[in-house]
């Protein structure tokens, strides 16, 4: 059995590639077990996220994010809005490391074991662990927590609740130790990156009991997490002061945890940040982000984010049915011109249909060889028009009804779209710009030909979004999408646990997804973030998205 | 007085009616499905339809529609106002916080206009057709024709990146700090004061014109009174009613461009919560504020009825 603790002895952080070769080696895993302390050892407890020994403590850090949410339950989720606030006051089974972001260290659980068939995993939860009501934290807790995440109640929504998809029993030991019966093994870097998930943070069983498992009016239910609620004015600051009684000891650092609501990409956000009203700012506009790597004593990075921005074709509609049809969109598309286009107002970056920084999809230098992310256009267009030609359709179509969600990079990028199908396919498409709560009642109801939107996913992992964007029946596959071929590849990819092998079938469903596109890829977002010199313990650059390392427990002001 | 009173609040309580029915007819007409703000994209996505049943019932959206809004007007009666959809927060609390600031700078918005507009109208009217008359009038087309949220963004960004300097992120309210909360309000009140500045300038120029050619200020200046007497004592008290008038209507632009301009400087007021209840079809939210917007316009339009009788001892109500 594998075996991955927090022990001290040890690095405190296992990377992912390290684990999965451990993984391979399972005779060593009785070795290492022999080495590891005792649950509950004071070794153990302290091993997980170790404060910088430079650190100094105190102050009052002052966070500007998008922070209005819609309601307060972070299970059901799927905004910065809940997590940008609400992540600091919770703790999760396992956490990705602030230092790059991708590592998966210890957190509730200071241990885990998978069993070798890959169908069980064992965490050993910390001892002494209490919520911000006093009440101790058990394996009951985390049991309530995931039975909820896995199988919600009726009128509870969870968009992570796909991850678990194939968790059976989940099995109290004692009550510090719980077991997840899987009925079918999954790859273990999709698995312990389902259990580190920023969004599954664990809630006590009676606060869920409490509300028959309904958090979304429940604003400060209790958690673990480093910092505590003291106040929260809607849609202006939510304040937090440093949980004194946190079972990490000596975290957080600073004292008093001010996020403040700032929309994204808004001059508001930059103004704010550049004024010196915020020390760390998040999802900045790309014209403040810049001013602030000019400014002294700021540093500014960029990051990927878990959103793909997509235009989806209707298939129910006869041209968009089309194979050729569609795949001409997709190569009329100049990828590297529509990233210019939003420069100034949200950053961006070309990919395809995996995630362009993703280990398994196809590297960025071989991409841009690839018809349709060439920065000369010009043998794409050829090829669009030879088989719009081939289709029938080589004098073009008209009037094709595209739904635009009223947002500034959907309008610019509208509008770009529009000219580019027309210049090169001669497809000409009216533009309709609606609200978003429209756009999703226009486009699930089929009410449209072309609808350009953006949709995210929890991991990194392709396993999690094939099914949601481009799987038959898939909740996000707005474009009524099928291809037997790439969803019996989906179904195996789910499945395969050799990494080798998974990538090589990643790559084969990219190539399908080029043949046959589902949606047309309009970019992948970046994040802009900058902060004060004075904050430390915090660099964002190899994060992905914002939705795992937002707890603020190992940040400090000099 | 006391009949033409009651006609007034009659007319104002059925013109109420009239908006609440109106507002809660179109909310409720308008295409958008309020649970993709709720659930969010993916949670959207992912609802079964049993679920929308669920939600729909506990945000009280699945009663018949005039149940829905006797339910509505019994909450105003008592005071409620209802609860956001989201978060639980009632409207009435909502307002508590954030209308001192609204409140504020449509008082300041009146006052600028007011300051301004008065004198500027004053100097063009006595002396027409001269230089500063001609610049006056300039100003007043210029000040009516800017939109006041783009003057509200170029006034944030000049003083952030000349003086690297932000009015207070967070509602401060007057009796916390006067200093920060004149930070917060005095910006969005002069330029939206400035506006309507334009427009009383203009008023109060023809308005004077006329009046400054009437036989009693050509015999007060014939009696041999100062010139600044005649205009005080005799023109202006004569040509303020079309003034009082257009100040009761355009503080409906005040209300509609407070929105904007709450929205361009970040004063988190009740303009800007109202844009981010509409985008986020928090109805319970839009119709309360909508109709506290169509209160407060009413009820200043009738107290500039009034003053009528108060200005002028012809009028009387009867």
């Amino acid at each position: 059995m594998s075996d991955h603790t927090s022990d001290p002895k040890r690095p405190a952080s296992v990377d992912r590639r390290t684990f999965l070769k451990r993984v391979g080696a399972g005779g060593a895993s009785a070795v290492i077990a022999s080495r590891l302390p005792a649950p509950g050892s004071a070794a153990a407890q302290d091993a997980t996220l170790r404060p910088d020994p430079a650190a100094k403590r105190g102050g009052t850090l002052r966070y500007g994010v998008h922070t209005a949410p819609a309601h307060f339950d972070v299970h059901q989720s799927g905004t910065v809005a809940n997590i940008g606030a609400q992540s600091p006051m919770y703790d999760t089974l396992l956490r990705r490391s602030p230092k790059d972001g991708q590592t998966i260290i210890p957190d509730l659980a200071w241990k885990w074991e998978i069993s070798p068939d890959g169908k069980k995993y064992t965490f050993h939860l910390r001892k002494g662990v209490k919520f911000h009501d006093g009440a101790d934290f058990t394996a009951e807790d985390v049991k309530a927590t995931y039975e909820r995440i896995a199988r919600p109640p009726k009128g509870v929504v969870i968009p992570r609740t796909p991850l678990f998809a194939t968790v059976g029993d989940i099995v109290v030991v004692d009550p510090h130790k719980i077991e997840f019966r899987l009925t079918e093994a999954r790859p273990k870097a999709f698995m312990l990156g389902a259990f580190s998930s920023g969004w599954n943070i664990i809630v006590r069983k009676k606060t869920l009991d409490e509300n028959q498992g309904n958090l979304r009016q429940v604003m400060a239910y209790p958690g673990t997490g480093p910092f505590k609620h003291v106040s929260r004015k809607d849609k202006e600051v939510w304040i937090m002061e440093r949980n004194p009684d946190y079972w990490n000891k000596g975290l957080p650092l600073v004292d008093r945890l001010e996020v403040y609501h700032m929309m994204p990409f808004s001059a508001e956000l930059g103004s704010a940040f550049l004024s010196g009203k915020l020390d760390y700012a998040r999802l900045l506009d790309p014209v403040s982000w810049r001013k602030a790597k000019e400014m002294q004593g700021v540093t500014a990075a960029a990051f990927n984010q878990s959103v793909i921005q997509a235009v989806w074709m209707n298939m129910k509609k006869k041209p968009l049915a089309d194979v050729r049809v569609r795949r001409a969109m997709h190569l009329a598309m100049d990828r590297h011109t529509l990233v210019e286009v939003v420069k100034d107002t949200a950053p961006m970056q070309v990919g395809g249909f995996v995630y362009p920084f993703h280990e398994m999809s196809t590297p960025r230098a071989e991409l841009e060889k690839k018809l349709g992310y060439q920065k000369d256009i010009k043998p794409a267009v050829q090829e669009a028009r030879r088989l719009m030609k081939e289709a029938g359709y080589g004098q073009g179509i008209k009037g094709l009804d595209f739904v635009v969600r009223d947002a500034n990079t959907f309008k610019l990028w509208a509008v770009a779209i529009q000219a580019m199908l027309k210049e090169h396919i001669n497809i000409e498409c009216n533009l309709r710009v609606v609200q978003i709560s429209q756009w999703f009642d226009e486009v699930g109801g089929g009410n449209f030909d072309l609808g350009i939107s953006a949709i995210v996913s929890s991991l990194m992992d392709p396993s999690d979004y094939f099914s949601a964007w481009y799987g038959k029946d898939g909740p996000q596959n707005y474009s009524y999408w099928t291809n037997p071929g790439f969803h019996d590849l989906a179904n195996q990819i789910e499945r395969e646990l050799d990494d080798t092998r998974r990538k090589a079938m990643v790559r084969k469903a990219e190539d399908i997804l080029e043949q046959d596109p589902p949606l047309i890829p309009v970019s992948y977002e970046q994040i802009y973030d900058a902060w004060n010199n004075k904050v430390h313990g915090q660099n964002p650059s190899t994060y992905f998205g914002i939705y795992d390392v937002v707890r603020w427990d190992q940040v400090w002001l000099a | 007085m006391r009949k033409y009173l009651a006609r007034r609040a009659v007319y104002a309580a059925v013109t109420l009616l009239g908006v609440s029915l109106s507002v809660f007819v179109i909310l409720r007409i308008l295409p958008g499905d309020p649970l993709v703000a709720i659930l969010g994209v993916e949670g959207h996505a992912q609802m079964r339809p049993a679920d929308r049943v669920r939600i729909m019932a506990d945000l009280g959206l699945s009663d018949p529609l005039p149940v829905q809004y006797v339910r509505w007007l019994g909450d105003i009666g008592a005071g409620r106002l209802g609860k956001s959809f989201f978060r639980g927060d009632t409207v009435a609390e909502l307002i508590a916080h954030r209308g001192p600031i609204s409140a504020e700078i449509g008082v300041l918005a009146l006052i600028v206009s007011w300051l301004v507009g008065l004198p500027v109208g004053i100097l063009s009217a006595f002396k027409p057709n001269s230089l500063s008359d001609g610049v006056a009038r300039a100003l007043s087309v210029l000040f009516i024709a800017i939109p006041g949220f783009w003057l509200g963004m170029l006034i944030v960004l000049a003083l952030l990146f000349w003086f690297g300097y932000k009015a207070p992120i967070v509602i401060v309210h007057f009796w916390q700090n006067p200093w920060q909360n004149l930070q917060i309000v005095i910006g969005p009140g002069i330029v939206l004061g400035l506006a309507q500045g334009a427009y009383i300038a203009r008023m109060a120029r023809s308005c004077l014109l006329e009046v400054i050619s009437e036989d009693f200020v050509r015999t007060a200046r014939a009696k041999g009174l100062r010139e600044g007497l005649v205009v005080l004592r005799h023109a202006l008290p004569n040509a303020l009613l079309p003034v009082i008038t257009i100040s009761g209507v355009l503080l409906g632009f005040v209300l509609g461009g407070s929105v904007a301009v709450e929205q361009a400087f970040g004063v988190p007021g009740l303009g800007r919560a109202l844009v981010i209840a509409v985008i986020e079809r928090d109805i319970i939210v839009v119709q309360n504020l909508v109709l506290l917007y169509a209160v407060i316009f009413v009820v200043v339009n009738v107290f500039v009825d009034l003053s009528y009788a108060w200005l002028d001892p012809r009028i009387r109500y009867g």
